[in-house]
């Protein structure tokens, strides 16, 4: 069991430069290719540029979450604005509730992406859970 | 795209649906175009070794699908205003994913317009379900309401 003690414990983003090359490999990997009158990243495109958060969160030695039985469980996203090459993105990831329930434990991860003039981009709210080895 | 005018959306309407096809191939470009390369996406046998049948897709790619339906019928991607659903099954290569929406409630006022989705896969069983969309359209232009 993850130690409740790291709720509250947040991550950053380092700005996230988005460009035409990121926005269409991500358009073409998913296959969802339309073109809008103007070039904008599919609103789901906020997992590319929020990643690094969610990284930092798996990848911190301290909460130790077991990521290898680590799933996506559930994920909810608000879009306040189109997202366009030339956009710089910060994300801020917040571990907010680490639950027990059966033999699984659930992780809820909020997220907030803000441009560079401090307005809301996106918000996001993440649940992973973890299976017992 | 064009975009889909408010006025032809009604409760209860079903969206056209959206089949992909999931490859190998697939998966991993998504992990090199969103950054996620967790090897239980990439590594069959790192898989295998954490309990799954073998390399699944991120949950992501499945939301992604999801989120291209609804795109594609508005026609317009900056009229989506929240997505939200539980990954409540394994993709993996091989399988056919169909996600099917469906109107459930449309407010003249706000011009907002809620979908349902669910996405299933070859078997019929739910990968995403529980899935809502939330749409908002332009404000209507005046000249149809010219005095």
């Amino acid at each position: 069991m993850t130690d409740s003690r790291w709720v509250g414990r947040s991550y950053e983003t380092a700005p996230f430069e988005v460009t035409e090359q990121s926005i269409r490999a991500y358009m073409a990997a998913v296959g969802d290719v339309a073109e809008d009158d103007e070039l904008m990243a599919p609103p789901t495109y906020a997992m590319v540029y929020g990643f690094d958060a969610y990284w930092q969160l798996w990848t911190d030695q301290e909460v130790a979450l077991d990521v290898a039985h680590l799933v996506h469980g559930e994920q909810r996203f608000s879009f306040q604005r189109p997202v366009r090459p030339g956009d710089r993105i910060r994300t801020t990831g917040r571990l907010t509730a680490i639950n027990a329930r059966n033999d699984m434990e659930l992780v809820t991860f909020e997220l907030k992406a803000r441009d560079a003039e401090d307005q809301p981009v996106s918000d996001g709210t993440a649940l992973f859970i973890i299976r017992k080895a | 795209m064009r975009t889909l005018d408010f006025e032809q959306v009604s409760p209860g309407q079903a969206l056209p649906p959206l089949t992909k096809h999931v490859t190998v191939e697939q998966i991993r470009q998504y992990a090199e175009a969103s950054g996620d390369r967790n090897p239980i996406h990439l590594d069959e046998s790192f898989a295998r070794s954490a309990g799954l049948p073998g390399v699944i897709a991120h949950g992501m790619l499945t939301m992604a699908f999801a989120n291209q339906m609804v795109t594609d019928w508005l026609g317009n991607r900056s009229l989506l205003k929240s997505l939200h659903g539980r990954f409540a099954g394994m993709v993996v290569p091989g399988d056919d994913v169909t996600c099917s929406g469906t109107v459930a409630s449309k407010d003249d006022g706000t011009r907002r317009v809620v979908i349902n989705l669910v996405v299933t896969n070859q078997r019929g069983e739910k990968v995403f379900n529980k899935g809502v969309a939330e749409a908002e359209f332009p404000p209507q232009r005046s000249s149809t309401h010219a005095a």
